[in-house]
């Protein structure tokens, strides 16, 4: 018994040093990108339609990082109106709110707009709503 | 008949729907009078204006005024009012079920029942407990003690099919609540009849009671020992769409008892009559 509660304490301590180790490495989700990348992250990457919902209403947040300053702008693939642009920097954020019912196309791309640098998809996921029958029930008064 | 006897009758449905009929998958696609979502609830009301007579001597006539209808299903379990079940197959035409169901007859003995409340009007008053009656003309009048009948529940296999539009049910129900032990046979067909102005059904069936159930409701050892009974019953529905929310609704309900329970001291008139005009709002679905 005691040998398994010393087990037991040693494996606490030995979880709590790999979440002490693996901490840093959660905590910053955006590591820096290999020389010359540049990485873009959003949140959410998911959307899920449910029920009689037609279109998703959420703020999304969008963060690149890349390893040397860029001059660049976020857009979004056929949403002319979203457009945030970032001069001599090395990381950005931007949180927008957004009204969609289909997947949207997040895009990094340079000041001229004509190169993509990076891209992420906000996907649309509908609820697949199942049907059976429902009770035949001719013995009920009221059915 | 006992719960060997259902579990025989379940395991031969069982067999025989299983050789023939494969898990289908159902032809449900949508949302209508036949399919429902798997995992919503479904809520209506029906308002109206309507009765159900009470046969019971002293027992008043029930109104259906308010009729509050709801259901779930889930892909296997189902709740539809107060009947629980599960269903253990579903085919295109044949669905297989284990089900459990209130007993029917204590709608006549307390208005608070719950049957009342999910079929007419919720009056928390209580019921014909106590009743006077005369065995024959010359005879004078004598007291009947109150009893109680307590809610009981019933449950077994039901067998429901669909055969060239007409709707088939056949529930094999045992009491399981410890209060009578008895068996309930419940079966109907469900006839379209056309449409004119709406939807018309006929609706034909039998419940079988045996001495059980029928002596805890209708009988007692020092004044009337009652047999089995069989009650046939027919039915006109009408039902006509008026809204996607709204359908208009109504139906006349006769229900012969059979002898063990109508030749009961108790019970004044051989017949149940319900009848019911009114609309459906679907709250939920």
């Amino acid at each position: 018994m005691i040998r398994i509660r010393r087990t037991g304490r040693w494996a606490a301590r030995l979880i709590a040093l790999l979440g002490l180790w693996m901490a840093p490495s959660a905590y910053s989700a955006l590591d820096p990108p290999p020389e010359g990348n540049i990485k873009l992250q959003i949140s959410p990457r998911i959307c899920t339609l449910t029920g009689k919902d037609t279109q998703c209403e959420t703020p999304v947040h969008a963060q690149w990082r890349s390893s040397r300053e860029e001059s660049l702008c976020l857009v979004i693939v056929a949403r002319p109106d979203v457009k945030h642009c970032w001069e001599h920097y090395a990381e950005g954020v931007y949180t927008i709110q957004l009204t969609f019912a289909e997947d949207l196309t997040f895009q990094l791309r340079d000041v001229s707009l004509e190169h993509v640098l990076a891209s992420e998809v906000l996907r649309v996921i509908r609820e697949a709503i199942r049907y059976r029958h429902k009770r035949r029930q001719p013995w009920n008064i009221f059915d | 008949m006992g719960w060997r006897g259902i579990g025989h009758i379940a395991a031969l449905l069982t067999l025989l729907f299983g050789a023939g009929v494969a898990f289908a998958e159902d032809d449900c696609a949508a949302p209508s009078e036949e399919c429902v979502a798997v995992g919503r609830w479904n809520l209506s009301v029906a308002v109206g204006a309507g009765v159900r007579t009470n046969p019971v001597i002293h027992g008043q006539d029930i109104p259906l005024v308010v009729v509050p209808q709801f259901s779930y299903y889930g892909k296997r379990f189902f709740i539809d009012n107060l009947d629980p079940g599960v269903t253990l197959f579903e085919g295109e035409t044949n669905t297989l079920s284990l089900i459990a169901s209130p007993g029917y007859d204590r709608v006549f003995f307390y208005r608070s029942d719950l049957q009342n409340f999910f079929l007419g009007n919720f009056t928390p008053a209580g019921g014909a407990t106590q009743s006077t009656y005369a065995a024959s003309p010359q005879q004078e009048r004598r007291e009947i003690p109150a009893r109680p009948r307590r809610i009981t529940y019933l449950a077994g296999p039901e067998w429901t099919f669909k055969y060239a539009g007409v709707t088939g049910q056949l529930d094999y129900l045992h009491e399981i609540t410890g209060r009578n032990h008895g068996d309930e046979l419940r079966a109907a067909l469900g006839i379209p009849l056309g449409q004119m102005g709406g939807s018309w059904s006929a609706n034909v069936g039998v419940t079988w009671k045996s001495a059980a159930i029928v002596n805890y409701y209708y009988g007692g050892p020092d004044f009337y020992q009652a047999g089995w009974a069989l009650n046939p019953f027919a039915k006109i529905g009408y039902s006509r769409p008026l809204s996607r929310k709204w359908k208009l609704e109504a139906f006349v309900h006769c229900e012969h008892l059979g002898n063990g329970i109508a030749d009961s001291p108790i019970v004044r008139n051989h017949y149940v009559t319900s009848a019911f005009v009114g609309a459906t709002y679907v709250i939920h679905r």
